[in-house]
């Protein structure tokens, strides 16, 4: 059983407790917390060097200096303070860091209201389960044989076909019902690689509808999709070794993953905002009357400055930039604002969760829009790289990593 | 609380000459319909609430101010805050200081059975910025 | 009396408080009505969503949910009490309420009251314990 140990603050009291240990099962881990005596809690706050007023802050800062000096044994961290603490979200925040300075567990943090439910930690949970039990699997560099990957997105069902360590096929649709969808991408994909699906000896699947098209498909790999994207931009970018952030701005939800040698240690999904999201740029492409595909292009050409928006957000945010327009300034630079937007945004409210490594590998299907990589590389200090076939990480990870079951690992 | 169950947690000082054993030897002598666990600290004393406080009566004869108690909210045993299930939890560690100053409340209500009386609390006023000032001007 | 402990957990207070007579009102007698609700199953404590939005009560929802749903527990306690002591500058590790903002709410609600509140310090020496039990002792005697 794999131990995941909870630093927190608030759960027990916010009904969020029972959704947690739920969310932890369901992937086959059991939740812990580490022992600490009264005299231990004392001794550690003076050492992390942060003194909280709250009790139950204090006590999370012990319990992580415990599994810091290995007198607690588990297997992965998770740290968890009430949505709008600000008291809690700095020893969540700096805490993160210490466990990650002192052990070599994966982490993940997540700040939580009454509302949420075990579905909503269940892909951050099964991506720390995965960490812990396919080491082996997860170190794969390179993809053999004849696989498939299908990754089932809230936007988009991407489809790729890999023989040798080489895409040879791939295809993508909007995303409708999960399986025709699916069918339709994997057909196209097949046809490209000239191959059929008999001959595919291994499938991965990923994203939102991975469970079904699993059973469906008789997959070998059904795996959430930090852990594939991780593999599959690695693998892209051609970063295989060494430290890099992957960053996936999505339709639903966006990631941001920190991987080391191409194994994920820490990442961030966040899911609250559509401003923050690739939901926003295609509503702004939408009111703009332009397809999505042309906005980046568009916004390399503009000023975000050029554009005041008021608001991040997609209703009143939007409503600024048409207004902007009745101004007489230009499609250019309103496009640049909307992208600058979704990065500072993003920056805000997700890439301040982990600390974000050089080089960035910005992917998914916002990965396309020039204007948006632009915006996250003035925010970042480093323009990212985008690999090409970027908006296929999903479908390339399951590909490579169900290439691994046919070597019995 | 309910009347049905109470489930008390029993500390003794640890400046008492009492032990948990000898505790728990004394309820199960009195024959009482209860569930007794001992602990490293005293025991945890389950049963109908009118069975439960008469023990405690009893038991407070033993050491009149070596012992305490207090309710717990979880059954004796309860899986929900098993130690061994989940690690410590987070009132443990107050219960932990708590008990070892017990023997501070021992000896405060000795001396109060006594008659003596709460002492004056000084207040230590902060220097004053005029006394402050002054210091400086002197080491000048 | 019913009288109101801060820290709602202490078992000095508890014990010193029920010597005297009266009634202490405390987190765990609370929490327990809480776990014996069999048609819930949300261990370990059994706080509902429900009770978070109680919590509104005393809190707005701009505040987090683990001030409300502390809030939702202590604020009817606050309610029933007749008098309260406070122990003010407990060590560290105390305790299982957890969260500093609420024992603030909590101490102001208690203020808006009007009820009598006795202040006592956290006894860090023998002389301390003895002028604890002796102030609560005229304190609750005063009571009656």
């Amino acid at each position: 059983m794999i131990k995941i140990a909870q630093l927190s603050c608030g759960t027990e009291y916010s009904s969020v407790q029972y959704e947690i240990e739920k969310a932890a099962r369901s992937v086959g881990a059991t939740i812990v917390h580490p022992d600490v005596s009264a005299a231990d809690i004392d001794k550690a706050v003076e050492r992390f060097g942060f003194k909280p007023q709250s009790p139950q802050l204090r006590l999370m800062i012990a319990r992580a200096v415990q599994l810091a000096d290995r007198k607690y044994d588990a297997d992965a961290i998770f740290i968890a303070t009430c949505f709008r603490c600000a008291e809690g979200a700095l020893v969540r925040n700096e805490l993160r860091r210490f466990v990650q300075d002192n052990t070599r567990l994966p982490v993940v943090t997540y700040s939580f209201t009454e509302r949420m439910k075990a579905a909503q930690l269940l892909t951050r949970m099964e991506a720390l389960v995965t960490i812990v039990t396919r080491k082996e699997l997860l170190a794969r560099e390179r993809q053999s044989g004849i696989t498939a990957g299908i990754d089932s997105g809230s936007s988009t069902t991407k489809a790729v076909i890999m023989i040798n360590n080489k895409i040879a096929g791939k295809d993508w649709t909007p995303s409708g019902d999960v399986i025709k969808s699916a069918e339709l991408v994997m057909e196209n994909a097949l046809n490209e690689a000239g191959v059929k699906l008999k001959d595919i000896e291994a499938i991965g699947t990923t994203g939102y509808g991975r469970y079904r098209l699993g059973k469906h498909y008789n997959a070998k790999l059904v795996q959430e999709e930090l852990t594939t994207n991780s593999k599959g931009a690695v693998w892209l970018a051609d970063r295989q070794r060494g430290e890099a952030t992957i960053l996936d701005i999505g339709g639903m939800d966006n990631k941001a993953i920190t991987v080391r040698d191409g194994v994920p240690d820490n990442f961030t999904m966040g899911g609250i905002c559509a401003g923050a999201s690739g939901r926003f740029l295609e509503m702004v492409s939408k009111r703009l009357k332009i397809e999505v595909t042309e906005l980046g292009a568009l916004a390399d050409k503009g000023n975000w400055r050029n554009a005041k928006m008021n608001s991040y957000c997609s209703v009143f945010g939007i409503q600024d930039l048409v207004t902007t327009l009745g101004d007489g300034k230009t499609f250019e630079d309103v496009a640049a604002a909307a992208c600058h937007s979704v990065a500072e945004q993003v920056y805000e409210q997700q890439l301040q969760e982990i600390d974000v490594r050089h080089p960035i590998i910005q992917v998914g299907g916002t990965s396309l829009i020039s204007g948006l990589v632009a915006a996250v590389g003035e925010i970042l200090g480093s323009k990212p790289i985008v690999p090409a076939n970027s908006q296929y990480i999903g479908a390339v990870g399951g590909a490579i990593l169900s290439s691994g079951f046919l070597e019995g690992l | 609380m309910s009347a049905e169950r109470e489930t008390r947690i029993i500390l003794i000082s640890p400046a008492s000459n009492i032990t948990p054993d000898q505790l728990v030897r004394t309820i199960h002598t009195m024959g009482k319909n209860v569930t007794v666990k001992e602990s490293c600290y005293g025991c945890v004393l389950e049963g109908k609430q009118d069975i439960v406080r008469g023990i405690i009566n009893e038991l407070r004869e033993l050491d009149p101010n070596g012992i305490f108690t207090k309710v717990r909210a979880f059954h004796a045993g309860d899986p929900r805050r098993c130690r061994a299930h989940h690690g410590t939890r987070p009132g443990f560690a107050q219960l932990e200081q708590e008990w070892g100053d017990l023997w501070k409340i021992q000896r405060g209500l000795e001396r109060a059975d006594n008659g003596e009386k709460a002492s004056k609390r000084e207040i230590q006023e902060k220097l004053s910025v005029e006394k402050f000032k002054k210091i400086c001007e002197v080491r000048q | 009396m019913k009288v109101f402990i801060d820290p709602p957990n202490s078992l000095i207070l508890f014990d010193l408080v029920e010597r005297s007579g009266h009634e202490p009102l405390s987190t765990m007698a609370e929490i327990q009505e809480k776990i014996e609700k069999v048609e819930l199953d949300m261990p370990p404590m059994n706080v509902s969503v429900e009770d978070v939005m109680k919590g509104l009560k005393y809190a707005g929802i701009e505040v987090p949910s683990g001030v409300r749903g502390r809030l939702a527990i202590w604020g009817p306690m606050i309610e029933a009490a007749e008098a309260a002591i406070i122990m003010e500058d407990c060590p560290y590790s105390f305790g299982c309420v957890g969260c500093h903002r609420t024992t603030l709410m909590v101490r102001y609600l208690l203020k808006k009251k009007n009820i009598p509140v006795l202040y006592v310090d956290y006894p860090n020496d023998e002389d301390q314990a003895k002028d604890l039990v002796v102030m609560m002792r005229e304190f609750l005697e005063g009571l009656k």
